[in-house]
């Protein structure tokens, strides 16, 4: 049998050099390689040997097996490309497809955001995805009656603190790291704080428990409102365009003061009012406002030296907007299909 | 919250030029977003009065009939399912095309074999009430072929108010509270309040006086106020005020109960009229743990010590602020009733309506914070409309009042220097006093060498709205206008930007893993199930659990980025042959980490930690590849001659193949492990594919990268390597990493030993392996010769033999 599987191996490679067009080639393949060739017929007699033997036997003959394939895959691929009858070669035909990975769409939109307010000075900044009661309220100036803190709004992880209450959740929003960051570096500050948030609510395709949020700190002397607004309209700029404009409008928020809700020109129809924008001509994509004195004081700055404002973006509405995504819930059920086109 | 046009119009007198687009546009630039705007003519395009002529059986249906409608310039055949329907009737028609208010469109139809063109209408179907029992039957006066919304004299505009935007403005769910602002943003005058009712009313004194009113608990209840109204008859209300409340989606029901309703929408005020006959006291008290109520809605409520109710002395009547007994209220017999108009405490309010998952339009305006002093401005304001629509009633009782005694004024200075700054451009005087006026704030010395102002707060803001003067800026700032504050980018010292490591890192790692080892990043759920850890025999005890979890599925925060990893893979398997997922999160554990709870105490959030977690399903040698991909990839990151060591572990997690899982080693630091799945667990979880996975913990990785000492190129070494390539046999137990460390520190003239070869197979013996190396003998001073080399490879050889038994494969 080894003798039988050695000397097939060396008449196979003996024709194929031979080789010279596709259809020498494709004769080759059904005497040798193919379901009724005399490789095939080898293997399915293994059967009939002893144990040790099948298994000696066996290994040599898959050994054989993959050579001859992989030799016959090559010169299949030379004789096909350039040796064809006429010594002409099809350059239209693709190359070989190259496999390729993708980021998530949610990483593209944040890095993009990352790299605006690098430009600006800004430092990136992490904190704990299982915040406390504390950081992620208290301090932010929302009081313990605030219908945020409900069981409706928020995860709460079951454990309990000294006296008897819950005081440990899955962050909100990434504004707790506002307060970590002012103890942490003092001032003057500037922050830029991307990250994962929980909100209690049931997934459709306009809502998700976990999303994405980025946010921005400037801590600094004699911050105000016009800088705000300018900072606001440059950033809309540089992801929508030069001719984008922003307005402002107020909307309440418990750790800013005055707070406002900005909407920037719609960039899909320039302002003229399509779907997306509900016919407005205005996207409503920026929360913000000038850091509330209480929220200062909770990060150990004084609010009679020190003003700062802060502002909060949708990393899902970002890039459900950029991309024409129509379905929040795609950012995270790790899907190929939809992965694939990042 | 639907706000009507027209009843703004009482309050503030709008020019004509101003339409209620303008209006809608400038309340959200400046107040509060209006989400709609929609006249009621608009509303009602299409349908049109039309009169019954004929009504026949339906040939095919016993409940329909056939009609003939006459809307002026055309006959209809419409068919109906009503069993009011009659000759001779005036009714509203849909003509077809028309769009309903219930969201019905009108098409042409066939209906039951029979043509039918157009619809003649319900009550429901018309939004003005909940009536399906028939069509609705118009009066005489109605003229064939008018527009319905002509008939029903609708010519208001109703804007739709955004609830959630009004969280602290507790003032603006109103009509009045809406004027206010209308006539402070366009200039406007707005019309004194106490001009909407009377104040000379004959309460009864103190001697006839039958009513009494205690309050038990005044930190709940700071404001009880109270009257008896006599000779009270419960009927249908009249066409204004129906019109008023229809208008702003709310049914009416009869007199009563819709002022009550008409005054809260008006000032802001809940008011509840109770039926006098049984109630001779009232006594505002907390529940007793049990305590039970049936509410209007027909529902048992059960209650504990924290509600507050509302009782007679014995019998609860309504659970405070939040919805009235089912006994107790008005009814049709109800000839005198007790007019309640009460300031609870929001968070009390809150707490209940939350608890017992009842909201209502009184509890929405409670857990804001209402202002205590509307309490008697509303009672005065029911009386003197009921008293316009019902003559006859009289006043059955004292003006009960009680009060938890006023709150004091709230004063806030404004320095306007520092208005500016805060703002960043001056705004005139005359502008803050005069936006500052005209929200109903005092301003005690606006004399015009003053530059700080003393601003008295309205107590209809001072609840919880306005507290300082940030909160004064905002209001200022808002009225001028956020389009007329110039934009300009703050003036800040040149710092150079602090660059996060690790989030460059963390970039660059991301990048690397998609592009180069064709990765595609997940972001899974932090939350898993116990259910799907158990097939995967992950232990889920010590798992931090949820207390309010959104299903079973994810009630648990993860302790491993593999679940997620494993669904990536499942939920892949017939989308693509050869796949690979990577995650960077967070895993959560029961033990106290490295952020404090709070800026004081010594408390700790429990131990968070960022994993990288790596998956590769399809098939092949997944294990080996995995590896060579871990290996590469650190090599990329740190040297290019960096060893990533796998070596055996000893708690293997459950998971895992146990004939192909080991620890991740890098510089000597363990990172974390490798795996195939178990083909168990993979069976248990329906993986058709085989899988290999990974998982680092990724800020220790970016620990090492971040202290990594500098790199340094070396120059090739001047003299020439001598290359042995030794196979040796060995016992299948023996380790690669334990072999390759023994000649590797055999000699320091070994400078490199790199595996090219692994065999088993039927030349071996069984229970045996060979490994074969290429041996690197180098000296940085001299050219080696063979018999040195030779020397130490047979010292080597010994070595080796005696310590792992290897003898060298000859074939």
């Amino acid at each position: 049998m080894k003798e039988k599987l050695n000397k097939l191996r060396d008449e196979f490679l003996e024709q194929l050099a031979q080789a010279k067009d596709s259809d020498y080639l494709h004769e080759l393949e059904l005497k040798y390689l193919s379901r009724k060739g005399e490789l095939s017929q080898i293997m399915r007699s293994l059967k009939d040997l002893s144990l040790d033997l099948r298994q000696e036997i066996g290994e040599l003959a898959n050994n054989v097996k993959l050579e001859l394939q992989s030799k016959f895959a090559e010169m299949s691929q030379t004789i096909n490309n350039y040796s064809n009858k006429s010594g002409k070669i099809d350059i239209t035909l693709p190359g070989g497809r190259i496999p390729q990975g993708h980021l998530n769409p949610i990483t593209l939109v944040q890095q993009e955001m990352e790299d605006i307010f690098i430009s600006l000075g800004f430092k990136i900044l992490d904190g704990p995805e299982l915040e406390s009661d504390y950081y992620n309220f208290t301090a932010l100036n929302i009081p313990p009656t605030h219908p945020a803190r409900d069981m409706q709004d928020t995860f709460y992880v079951d454990l309990k603190n000294k006296d008897g209450q819950y005081d440990l959740l899955m962050r909100t929003q990434t504004s707790p790291v506002q307060i970590r960051a002012m103890q942490k570096y003092g001032a003057p500050l500037r922050a830029l704080i991307p990250g994962r948030c929980f909100r209690s609510e049931a997934t459709d395709a306009r809502h998700e428990h976990t999303f994405y949020q980025v946010e921005g700190l400037l801590i600094d002397k004699n911050i105000n409102f016009s800088n705000l607004k300018s900072l606001l309209e440059i950033v809309g700029q540089k992801l929508f365009g030069q001719n984008t404009k922003l307005r402002m409008r107020p909307k309440f928020f418990p750790f800013v003061e005055p707070g406002n809700n900005g909407e920037y020109t719609c960039f899909l129809c320039q302002g003229q009012g399509c779907r997306v924008c509900k016919y407005t001509g205005w996207l409503e994509i920026v929360g913000a406002g000038l850091v509330h004195p209480a929220v200062l004081k909770a990060g150990g700055l004084n609010p009679d030296i020190y003003s700062g404002l802060a502002f909060g973006f949708g990393l899902n509405r970002l890039a459900m907007l950029k991309y024409n995504i129509n379905d929040v819930r795609l950012f995270n059920n790790g899907d190929l299909k939809f992965l694939e086109q990042f | 919250m639907y706000i009507s046009y027209n009843w703004l119009k009482d309050f503030v007198k709008i020019p004509a030029k101003i339409k209620p687009g303008e209006v809608a546009s400038e309340l959200t630039k400046h107040t509060v977003e209006v989400e709609g705007v929609t006249g009621q003519a608009e509303q009602y395009d299409k349908i049109v009065v039309g009169k019954v002529l004929e009504v026949h059986k339906h040939p095919n249906a016993d409940r329909l009939r056939l009609t003939v409608v006459d809307v002026k310039n055309q006959r209809l055949n419409i068919v109906c399912g009503a069993p009011n329907v009659a000759a001779g009737q005036l009714v509203p028609v849909a003509l077809v095309g028309a769009q309903l208010p219930n969201g019905a469109s009108i098409q042409e139809s066939i209906i039951r074999g029979e043509k039918s063109s157009g619809m003649i209408c319900a009550e429901d179907e018309l939004g003005l009430g909940k009536d399906h029992e028939g069509i609705l039957v118009l009066k005489n006066s109605a003229k064939i072929g008018e527009k319905f919304a002509q008939y029903l004299k609708a010519n208001d505009v109703v804007f739709e108010v955004d609830n959630k935007s009004l969280s602290n403005r507790p003032d603006l769910l109103n009509h009045y509270g809406l004027a206010r602002e209308l006539a402070a943003i366009f200039n406007l005058s707005l019309k004194p309040y106490d001009k909407f009712f009377k104040r000379t009313w004959k309460f009864l004194g103190a001697k006839e006086n039958r009513l009494s009113v205690k309050v038990e608990d005044p930190a709940l209840c700071p404001r009880y106020s109270a009257v008896r109204v006599d000779n009270v008859t419960v009927k249908e209300s009249p066409e204004w005020l129906k019109e008023r409340l229809i208008a702003i989606g709310q049914r009416p029901i009869n007199n009563i109960v819709d002022l009550t309703n008409y005054v809260m929408f008006d000032c802001g005020q809940p008011l509840h009229a109770f039926d006098a006959a049984k109630v001779q006291k009232i006594v505002v008290r907390r529940a007793a743990k049990n305590d039970s109520l049936e509410t209007l809605d027909e529902k048992e409520r059960i209650l504990d010590n924290d509600d507050l109710l509302i009782t007679d002395g014995r019998k609860a009547l309504a659970i405070a602020g939040i919805m009235g007994g089912r006994d107790g209220g008005v009814s049709s017999e109800t000839k005198s009733l007790i007019l309640e108009s009460a300031n609870f405490a929001a968070s009390g309010i809150r707490r209940t309506s939350q608890k017992l998952g009842l909201r209502t339009e009184a509890s929405l305006r409670f857990e804001k914070s209402l202002d205590p002093n509307l309490t008697e401005v509303a009672l005065l304001r029911f009386l003197t409309l009921l008293e316009e629509i019902d003559t006859e009633i009289t006043i059955g009782s004292s003006l009960l009042d009680v009060s938890a005694g006023a709150s004091s004024e709230l004063a806030i200075d404004l320095d306007l220097n520092w208005l500016s700054s805060k703002i960043g451009q001056e705004i005139p005087k005359e502008t803050v006093i005069n936006s500052l006026k005209k929200l109903g704030f005092i301003i005690e010395n606006g004399g015009k060498k003053e530059v700080n102002l003393r601003v008295i707060v309205p107590s209809w803001r001072a609840t919880k709205d306005i507290a300082n003067k940030e909160d004064l800026a905002e209001e200022v700032l808002r009225l001028y206008g956020y389009d007329n504050i110039v934009s300009r980018l703050p003036v800040l010292a040149m710092t150079p930007p602090e660059i996060n490591e690790e989030k460059r890192l963390e970039r660059r790692i991301k990048n690397i893993l998609a592009l180069k080892y064709n990765f595609n990043e997940a972001y899974n759920y932090s939350f898993v199930g116990e259910e799907q850890l158990k097939k995967l025999n992950i232990d889920f005890f010590q798992h931090l659990k949820l207390v309010n979890p959104l299903a079973e599925t994810q009630s648990l925060l993860r302790q491993s980025l593999i679940p997620g990893l494993a669904n990536n893979v499942k939920a892949n398997q017939f989308k693509s042959d050869d796949f690979g997922f990577f995650e960077i999160g967070s895993v959560f554990f029961n033990a106290p980490g490295n952020f404090k709870k709070d800026a004081t105490g010594d408390d700790f959030l429990p131990y968070q930690e960022k994993r990288l977690g790596l998956v590769l399903a399809g098939g092949g040698d997944l294990f080996d590849r995995l590896k060579g991909i871990i290996g590469s990839l650190c090599r990329n990151l740190m040297t290019y001659e960096t060893e990533v060591e796998f070596s055996a572990l000893d708690n293997a997690p459950g998971w895992s193949d146990r004939q192909a899982v080991a620890k991740i080693i890098v510089l000597g630091q363990e990172l974390g492990l490798i795996a195939k799945m178990n083909p168990e667990v993979s069976e248990n979880l329906n993986l058709k594919k085989d899988v290999a996975l990974a998982e680092m913990n990724f800020d220790l990785l970016i620990k090492m990268l971040l202290n990594l000492p500098s790199f340094r190129f070396q120059e090739a070494p001047k003299y020439p390597p001598v290359i042995r390539d030794l196979a040796f046999v060995v016992g299948e137990k023996i380790l690669y990493n334990d072999l390759r460390q023994a000649i590797y520190h055999f000699n320091p003239l070994i400078r490199s030993v790199e595996l090219f070869d692994v065999y088993v197979g039927s030349k071996l013996l069984i229970g045996e392996k060979s490994l074969a190396f290429h041996i690197f003998y180098q000296s940085a001073d001299r050219t080696l010769v063979a018999s040195e080399v030779d020397k130490i490879q047979k010292e080597l050889i010994d070595y080796l033999n005696k310590k792992f038994e290897v003898r060298l494969r000859d074939f």
